[in-house]
C-alpha cells in the first residue's frame, strides 16, 4: 500500500469490479428488456401505464410509501405470498419495465401491493379513497393505516354534493372531495395488476433428479402438449 | 495551551491544533445532525404503534419521516464523523499538520447546507424513495463537489506522509475518501438522471446501499478502530499481516453483495446467489478484524471500551448478516424488522459505538484537555449501549414473530400489527433512550470544544512509550 | 510496558506514539527470517478458513444461480436447451381464443355468430358435414380459402362469395398462425352442438409444409382428398 498511484488503482479496480460483476452483468440481462408479444392475444405485455397512474407512482414515490409496502410477489415455496392471495404467480423483471421508479420496497408492515386491482374480492376508488382518507381497512373497522388527511380537501357544498364526495360524516353543508394527488394516488393503485403470465413466471417442475434437469424441463410443456393433442 | 514538549514523541503536538478547528467543525455538525435523526427516528417509531400520530401532517408522514431519518443519519452524522475522524488520523499518521483546511472547512458548510437543503425537499415531496439516495437529485451534485473538497485534505495528508509504509488505520481511511464520490456519482447516474429500465434500478440500488456499507461506512469506522486499540492497549496488532488481504477482502467481496435484499425478488436468482456467497465471503473479513482488535478490552477508559463494544458489534452484524441472507431464513426474515435490527447493528451498533468511542479519544487531543464533564461522558456511553442493545434485540423480536405470522396466511396484518406491538413499544423507549445519550453528548461536547476563559491546565497527556514490534 | 489502567473517562490516555506504532507493525509486515522457526498455526488456520469459504462460494454458485440465465428465477432451476418455450395452452383456453378468433369480425361475418351462416350465401358450420368431417379438408379450407360451389347439409351454396385464405400463405389478408388457425377449427369443431374433436397445430403445420401456398380449394378437389 505504499505507492500511491497503485494504490489507487486498486481501490479503482475493487470498486469497478462488483460494479462490473453486478450491475454491468445484469445491465446486459435486464437492461433492454421489451414487451414479450403474445401471438394468441395479439398484444404485448406489460401494458403501458395510463397517464395518470403515471403521476399516482410519483406520489407512491414521494409519500414514502414504499417504507411500509412492497411491490414484489415471491413464488409460492418461499413465503405465504401467494397464499395471501397476492399474486397467481411470482414477479419477474419484465413486469416494471415501464415504470419509472420502480419502488420494490423493503418492508411489510403493510400488505405486498403488486396485484392490488386484481385482488379478490376487488378494491374500488371509493374503497380506496376511503382508506387513505381514514386509515380504517375497507370492510373492517381497524385503523392500521395512517389517515392521511392532506391528500383531500374539505369544501362547503354548493348545489349538489360532488359525484367524487366520500362518504364519510361532514359537518353540515360541507364535503369532503379528493384532490388532484389523491386521484392519481388512487389511479396508480388501481392499475396495478400485473396478470400476464410470462413464460420466465412459470413454476417450476416439482421433482427433478440431478442429471435430468435439461431433460426434464423440455418434458413438462411437451407433457402439456400430449394433453392438448388427445 | 499545552505546555510545549521537545520530546520527539509527545502525544499532542502542533498535528492537532492546526486541525483544531476544522475538525470540530465537522463533529460539532455530525452530532447535532446525529440529535436530529434521533427526533426523528423517535417519531418514526412512535408511528409504527399508533398509525395516527402526527399523520395528519404532510411533512412528517411515516414514509417521509424513515427518508429524513435516514438521510440525516448517513449524510449528516456519519458522513461528518467519519470524514472528521479520517481526516484525524491521516493527519497523525502522516505525521504533517493538515492541509488545505479551509477547503474542509468550506467543504463542510457546503456539505451541510446542501444536506438541509435536500431535507427540506423531502419534506415538500422531493424524496426519490431509493434506498440510502433519497435526497433530492438537485443536492446530490453540491454534495460530491462538497466532499471532494473535505477529502482533498485527507489526501494530501497521506501522500504527503512523512514515513513510506502505511498503516491499516490509513488505508481504510484513504479507501473510504476515494471510493464514496465515485459510488455516490455512478448511483446518481443510474438511478436518477439517466435511469435504467425496470428492476435493474433495484439491482443498482442494492450495489449502492451495500457499497455505502462495505466500502464507505465500515471503512470510516475501521480507520480510527485500527488507530485507537493498539494506541490504548500499546501493543502491537496480533493478526497483522492479515490485516491487508482482511482490507481488500472487505472492498473487493463488499461490493458483490447488492444484490442482498433481492432474495426470490423479481431479477434472476443468480443475482441474490452471488450476493448469498459474497456475505459468506466477507466472514473472513470480520473474523481478521476480530482478530487483530480483540485486545481493545482491558486497560482502557471509556472511549477504548466504546470502541471494542462497537467492534463486537460490526463483527456479529456481519455474521447475522450472512446468517440471514441465506434462502432459508430469508424466507421468515425478508421484509420483516430482523432486517431493520440488522441495519441498525451495523450502523448503530457497529459504526456509531465506534465513532463514539473515537470522538471521546479525540476531541482532548483537539482541544488540549480532557472532556468537560465524566459524568455525562459515562451517562452517554452507558445509554448509548443500553439503548443499542434494547433496539436490536426488541427489532429482532418484532420482526421474528412478525416473519412466522406472515408465512401463516390465515393471520392478517392487523393481527400481525397487534402481535408485535409489544417490542415495538420497547423499540420506541429505546430510540428515547439514545436521543436522551445523544442529547448529553451534543451538552458535553459544546462545554469542551468551546474555549472557555479558564487558565490553560498542566499538560494532562501522559508521554506516550514506544511501542515494541513483537506481536503478542 | 505496565501502565496503569485508566479509568477517567474525560480523557483516554495514549500508550504509545504515533512514530513506534507505525514502525512496530510496518516491521510486522515486513518480511523477517523466522530464526527459531517458531512457525503460529494462526495463519495456517485463516487460510484453510479462506479456502474453505471459497470452496463453499464456488459450490453454492454452482447449484444455486441457475448458471446465470436471464430466465432462471428460481435458484433451483437450470437454463433448459433449444430456444424459447412457448406458452402452452390448456383445451379450454385453446377453445376460448378459438371463440375470441372466430367472433372478432373473421369468421361471424359471413358464417354468423351462432353458426348458421346466411340462406342461399354462406354455409352454416352448425352440424355441417365439412366441419365435423376429415380434418385434412377443414384445415385446407381455412388455410387456403375456398371458392366455387358447396354443397353443406343438402343445400347447395352457389359460392358467388368465396371464403378468403386465412393461414400464412400468398394473398391472405389474415395471416394466422397454425395456433390460431388450430384454436378457430378446434372451436368450431365443439360449438353449437359439433362434437368432432379438435384439431392441433401440428395438424395445421403438416398440412401447410405439405400444400405450401395453393391457390383456393373447390368442393370438388376437397372431396377427393381422405
Amino acid at each position: 500500500m505504499k505507492n500511491g498511484p497503485i494504490f489507487f488503482l486498486g481501490l479503482f479496480t475493487a470498486l469497478t469490479l462488483s460494479w462490473a460483476g453486478t450491475v454491468l452483468l445484469s445491465n446486459h440481462q435486464l437492461g433492454a428488456l421489451s414487451q414479450y408479444y403474445d401471438e394468441n392475444e395479439s398484444a404485448a405485455f406489460p401494458l403501458h401505464q395510463p397517464g395518470l397512474a403515471a403521476r399516482g407512482q410519483l406520489v407512491y414515490a414521494d409519500l414514502g410509501c414504499a417504507a411500509c409496502h412492497t411491490q414484489q410477489v415471491r413464488r409460492p415455496d418461499f413465503g405465504a405470498d401467494q397464499a395471501r392471495g397476492w399474486g397467481d404467480r411470482q414477479s419477474v423483471a419484465r413486469d416494471y419495465i415501464f415504470q419509472s421508479r420502480v419502488q420494490l420496497g423493503a418492508t411489510r408492515i403493510g400488505p405486498d401491493l403488486t396485484n392490488l386491482a386484481a385482488r379478490k374480492p376487488a378494491y374500488d376508488a371509493d374503497d380506496l379513497m376511503s382508506l387513505l382518507y381514514t386509515g380504517i381497512i375497507p370492510g373492517t373497522k381497524v385503523l392500521t393505516h395512517p389517515p392521511y388527511k392532506f391528500l383531500f380537501d374539505e369544501r362547503p357544498v354548493v348545489g349538489q354534493t360532488s359525484a367524487q364526495a366520500l362518504k364519510v360524516a361532514t359537518p353540515a353543508g360541507s364535503q369532503i372531495v379528493p384532490s388532484e394527488r389523491a386521484q392519481s394516488l388512487v389511479s396508480f393503485l388501481l392499475s396495478l395488476k400485473n396478470t400476464y403470465d410470462y413464460p420466465e413466471a412459470r413454476p417450476m417442475p416439482a421433482e427433478k433428479k440431478e442429471g435430468e434437469h435439461g431433460a426434464k424441463k423440455e418434458e413438462a410443456p411437451a407433457a402439456k402438449k400430449e394433453g392438448e393433442k388427445k | 495551551m499545552i505546555t510545549a514538549q521537545t520530546s520527539a514523541s509527545a502525544e499532542v503536538t502542533a498535528i492537532d491544533s492546526a486541525a483544531r478547528w476544522p475538525l470540530l467543525l465537522l463533529l460539532v455538525s455530525a452530532i447535532k445532525w446525529l440529535v436530529l435523526s434521533g427526533v426523528l427516528a423517535l417519531i418514526a417509531s412512535i408511528q409504527l404503534v399508533q398509525p395516527t400520530f402526527l399523520a395528519d401532517c404532510s411533512v412528517l408522514t411515516h414514509g417521509r419521516t424513515v427518508a429524513m431519518q435516514e438521510s440525516i443519519f448517513i449524510y449528516g452524522w456519519a458522513a461528518n464523523a467519519g470524514l472528521a475522524l479520517a481526516l484525524w488520523v491521516l493527519g497523525r499518521l502522516g505525521g504533517s499538520p493538515l492541509r488545505a483546511t479551509n477547503w474542509i472547512v468550506g467543504g463542510t458548510i457546503a456539505w451541510n447546507v446542501a444536506v438541509t437543503l435536500g431535507l427540506i425537499g423531502i419534506a415538500t415531496g422531493d424524496a426519490t424513495s431509493i434506498a440510502f439516495l433519497q435526497l433530492p437529485r438537485y443536492v446530490q451534485l453540491m454534495m460530491v463537489v462538497a466532499y471532494g473538497a473535505i477529502a482533498v485534505s485527507g489526501v494530501l495528508a497521506w501522500a504527503g506522509r512523512r514515513t513510506e509504509g502505511t498503516f491499516a488505520a490509513q488505508w481504510y481511511a484513504v479507501a473510504a475518501l476515494f471510493l464514496f464520490p465515485w459510488l455516490f456519482t455512478a448511483a446518481q447516474m443510474m438511478l436518477l438522471w439517466s435511469p435504467v429500465r425496470g428492476t435493474m434500478q433495484a439491482v443498482a440500488s442494492g450495489w449502492f446501499s451495500q457499497g455505502v456499507w462495505t466500502l464507505w461506512l465500515a471503512p470510516l469506522a475501521l480507520a480510527p478502530a485500527y488507530y485507537i486499540v493498539p494506541k490504548v492497549t500499546g501493543k502491537a496488532l496480533p493478526s497483522y499481516e492479515f490485516a491487508p488481504h482482511s482490507f481488500w477482502c472487505l472492498l473487493v467481496v463488499g461490493g458483490f453483495t447488492g444484490g442482498r435484499h433481492l432474495v426470490g425478488g423479481p431479477v434472476p436468482a443468480w443475482i441474490a446467489s452471488l450476493a448469498i456467497v459474497s456475505c459468506s465471503l466477507l466472514l473472513f473479513h470480520y473474523f481478521v478484524v476480530f482478530m487483530n482488535l480483540r485486545a481493545g478490552f482491558g486497560r482502557g477508559s471509556t472511549a477504548s471500551r466504546l470502541v471494542a463494544i462497537g467492534l463486537l458489534a460490526y463483527v456479529f452484524g456481519g455474521l447475522v448478516d450472512s446468517i440471514t441472507a441465506f434462502r432459508d431464513i430469508a424466507a421468515v426474515t425478508q421484509f420483516t424488522f430482523v432486517e431493520a435490527a440488522q441495519q441498525q447493528l451495523a450502523l448503530y451498533g457497529g459504526f456509531t459505538l465506534i465513532l463514539f468511542g473515537a470522538i471521546y479519544y479525540a476531541v482532548p487531543r483537539l482541544v488540549g484537555k480532557g472532556w468537560a464533564s465524566g459524568a455525562l461522558v459515562s451517562a452517554h456511553a452507558g445509554l448509548a449501549l443500553l439503548g443499542v442493545a434494547l433496539l436490536v434485540v426488541s427489532l429482532l423480536a418484532a420482526g421474528w414473530a412478525q416473519g412466522h405470522d406472515m408465512l401463516d396466511e390465515k393471520i392478517s396484518f392487523p393481527a400481525i400489527a397487534a402481535h408485535m406491538r409489544t417490542w415495538l413499544l420497547v423499540a420506541v423507549a429505546a430510540q428515547g433512550v439514545l436521543l436522551l445519550g445523544n442529547l448529553l453528548l451534543f451538552v458535553n461536547f459544546l462545554k469542551t470544544a468551546c474555549p472557555s476563559a479558564a487558565a490553560p491546565a498542566e499538560n494532562p497527556f501522559r508521554p506516550p512509550a514506544t511501542m515494541e514490534a513483537t506481536a503478542s | 510496558m505496565s501502565t496503569p489502567p485508566n479509568s477517567d473517562p474525560r480523557l483516554e490516555q495514549a500508550a504509545v506514539s504515533d512514530d513506534s506504532l507505525l514502525a512496530a507493525h510496518e516491521k510486522l509486515l515486513g518480511k523477517k527470517p523466522d530464526d527459531q522457526a517458531n512457525y503460529r498455526l494462526l495463519p495456517l488456520n485463516l487460510l484453510f478458513v479462506f479456502s474453505g469459504l471459497i470452496f463453499f462460494a464456488g459450490t453454492y454458485l454452482n447449484l444455486y444461480s441457475g448458471h446465470f440465465d436471464p430466465h432462471i428465477y428460481n435458484e433451483h432451476g437450470l437454463p433448459h436447451k433449444g430456444g424459447e418455450v412457448v406458452k402452452v395452452l390448456t383445451p379450454e383456453e385453446v377453445i376460448a381464443l378459438g371463440k375470441k378468433l372466430f367472433n372478432n369480425a373473421a369468421c361471424n361475418t359471413c358464417h354468423q355468430a351462432n353458426g348458421l351462416g346466411v340462406p342461399a350465401v354462406y354455409p352454416p358450420l352448425a352440424g355441417s358435414e365439412w366441419a365435423v368431417g376429415s380434418e385434412e379438408r377443414v384445415i385446407r379450407i381455412v388455410l387456403h380459402g375456398l371458392m366455387g360451389k358447396i354443397s353443406v347439409k343438402g343445400t347447395e351454396y352457389p359460392g358467388s362469395q368465396a371464403m378468403p385464405a386465412f393461414g400464412k400463405v400468398a394473398g391472405s389478408g389474415y395471416n394466422w398462425s397454425d395456433d390460431k388457425i388450430a384454436a378457430v377449427l378446434t372451436y368450431v369443431r365443439s360449438e353449437w352442438g359439433n362434437t368432432a374433436g379438435p384439431v392441433t397445430a401440428a395438424q395445421v403445420a403438416a398440412t401447410h409444409a405439405k400444400e405450401g401456398d395453393h391457390k383456393a380449394w373447390t368442393a370438388d378437389e376437397l372431396t377427393k382428398l381422405p
